[in-house]
């Protein structure tokens, strides 16, 4: 089994080292993986994007036309992303920068006030972990436990708790 | 041993160190800049030589220096920095000296785009400088071959005294996969026969690529394809996948290489009969694999991210056995296993229109 995972936001948001994070839990977690971003004249609060693709074996092809789940953490990359989606695919949505509209009837929406609960928190800035937590219900590839060993592996130890926190508000949030 | 998470470009410069890398020159480029900066914070501490040159016809020309001395010294650059390199390849090739070059390509032609392609093939692998030489081109499709074919390049350009390159992609460069970095069986190979290192208690030798004696000229260039004659017998390498079967070959190198693959399971599911041959030493070619191939295969597909130019190479190991066609574009999006299916589904045509 694969599957492509996209997380598009702008830059700041903590898109990138969110895919290393994720890619390296699948790694630990000894699955095939190729993380993949986009590059090019970026610059910060520009859009960014990271393609991850996760597999039981190699990893062919990569920058697919079409995708499994897309992390959006803003409006603009709902809107550049959403039509990327495969049929029955599912977006996860932080509806504190997004409006809740559904324009596709053939997709799964989960709409979470992301940047809400990481600034709660302590730190908007750790967003993208809130998003992990939510991944983690619907990706059967990315186990809770595999991600905080990543977290630990990634991330300086000063911030590692407040990304578990938020990681872990992240869980919750899928169910609410 | 545990696989390390890292991109296709810090592999690469990971792996010259480890394969004993003494000095590394460069001037930075897109998509290829990594590779020097990773370079530039491991090469001091450890005592090895590592300049920011300032520019590649520098860069290329210390590499000659240090490669003169018995030093392994290597470089990496992209497309249109590659270009100002061409003479030094020559000369390295004419002097006989070992030496690494990554090339990492980008889009062309002049300064062209810094998105991923495969443009560069001929560059690499029929080369721009002057003279009867070749340079053996390896080109990996996975951050771990990037490893593989770093350390086996320092390990040819040694026993070959030839410069090597390793040709990767924007899309490789920056791409990230867990990788082994494992120790590997070449042997160490003595440079001191040659090597300038001081005529103290020997006799004063020379390294040039300038003969004036006609007969000397041709010996030393009859040495040179002596060499290569005997890489085309040792050091071709491929990769291949259903191909005993096959009605439709799917040709691609590099990190097209992985979207054969792809097209080619989508293939089989729906029971064309399709194979994959990635050719990775892109010199050496594999012709003789190819052409037996041919001898049963009559539709050859050559993928490529760019407008046709692995194609030639492809074509003359077939030798009119097999039609070959060409698929790709230049730069950007690469060809996806969908649009290579549906270029399968067009050469076998009529014959498996009912079950399409």
């Amino acid at each position: 089994m694969e599957q492509s995972i996209i997380i598009a936001g702008f830059g700041g948001q903590g898109v990138l080292s969110a895919g290393i994070i994720l890619a390296n839990a699948f790694m630990l977690n000894d699955k095939h993986v190729t993380w993949y971003p986009c590059y090019g004249a970026e610059m910060r609060g520009g859009a960014v994007n990271c393609e991850i693709v996760v597999s039981d074996v190699e990893v062919t092809s990569i920058h697919k036309k079409e995708n499994d789940i897309l992390i959006a953490l803003n409006d603009l990359s709902f809107e550049k992303f959403l039509p990327r989606l495969k049929k029955g695919g599912t977006v996860i949505a932080n509806s504190s920068l997004i409006e809740e509209k559904k324009p596709r009837t053939d997709i799964n929406y989960i709409f979470a006030k992301i940047s809400d609960t990481a600034r709660d928190i302590g730190n908007i800035k750790a967003a993208n972990m809130a998003a992990l937590g939510i991944l983690s219900t619907i990706c059967g590839f990315a186990k809770i436990s595999s991600i905080k060993e990543a977290v630990s592996n990634v991330l300086p130890e000063k911030i590692k708790e407040l990304n578990y926190n938020v990681l872990e508000a992240g869980t919750k949030l899928a169910n609410e | 041993m545990a696989k390390t998470l890292i991109s296709g470009n810090k592999a690469i410069a990971q792996a010259a160190f480890d394969a004993g890398c003494d000095c590394y020159f460069s001037y930075p480029i897109t998509p290829q800049t990594a590779i020097g900066e990773y370079l530039s914070e491991i090469m001091p501490k450890a005592n090895r030589g590592y300049v920011c040159a300032e520019s590649e016809i520098a860069s290329i020309n210390m590499v000659i220096g240090a490669a003169s001395t018995g030093e392994k010294a290597m470089t990496s650059s992209s497309s249109c920095a590659i270009s100002l390199m061409q003479e030094g390849l020559s000369y390295a090739v004419g002097d006989q000296l070992p030496l690494v070059l990554i090339s990492v390509m980008r889009a062309g032609p002049g300064l062209g785009y810094i998105y991923p392609s495969q443009c560069d093939y001929d560059q690499a692998v029929t080369g721009g400088g002057n003279g009867d030489y070749r340079i053996p081109v390896l080109a990996p499709s996975t951050v771990q071959e990037c490893v593989d074919l770093t350390h086996r390049a320092f390990y040819l350009s040694q026993k070959y005294r030839n410069p090597v390159i390793v040709l990767s992609d924007g899309l490789l460069g920056q791409m990230m996969e867990p990788a082994e970095f494992v120790k590997y069986p070449y042997p160490e190979i003595d440079t001191s026969k040659w090597a300038l290192t001081g005529a103290k208690g020997r006799a004063p030798r020379k390294i040039r690529s300038l003969e004036i004696n006609e007969e000397k000229h041709n010996q030393n260039l009859q040495h040179i394809f002596d060499k290569y004659a005997q890489m085309e017998r040792e050091e071709v390498l491929f990769e291949e996948h259903n191909v005993e079967d096959a009605e439709v070959l799917l040709v691609a190198f590099g990190t097209m290489g992985r979207n054969i693959k792809a097209a080619m399971n989508l293939a089989r599911q729906k029971g064309l009969k399709v194979g994959t041959f990635r050719p990775i030493t892109l010199f050496p070619f594999p012709n003789k694999r190819l052409s037996e191939i041919a001898d049963k295969t009559k539709k050859i597909i050559v993928a490529e991210m760019n407008m046709g130019q692995m194609i030639k190479d492809v074509k003359v190991a077939v030798n009119g056995k097999a039609d070959v066609v060409h698929i790709g574009r230049p730069a950007g999006a690469w060809l996806d296993e969908t649009e290579i299916l549906e270029a399968v589904e067009k050469e076998l045509g009529g014959k498996y229109a009912a079950s399409i």
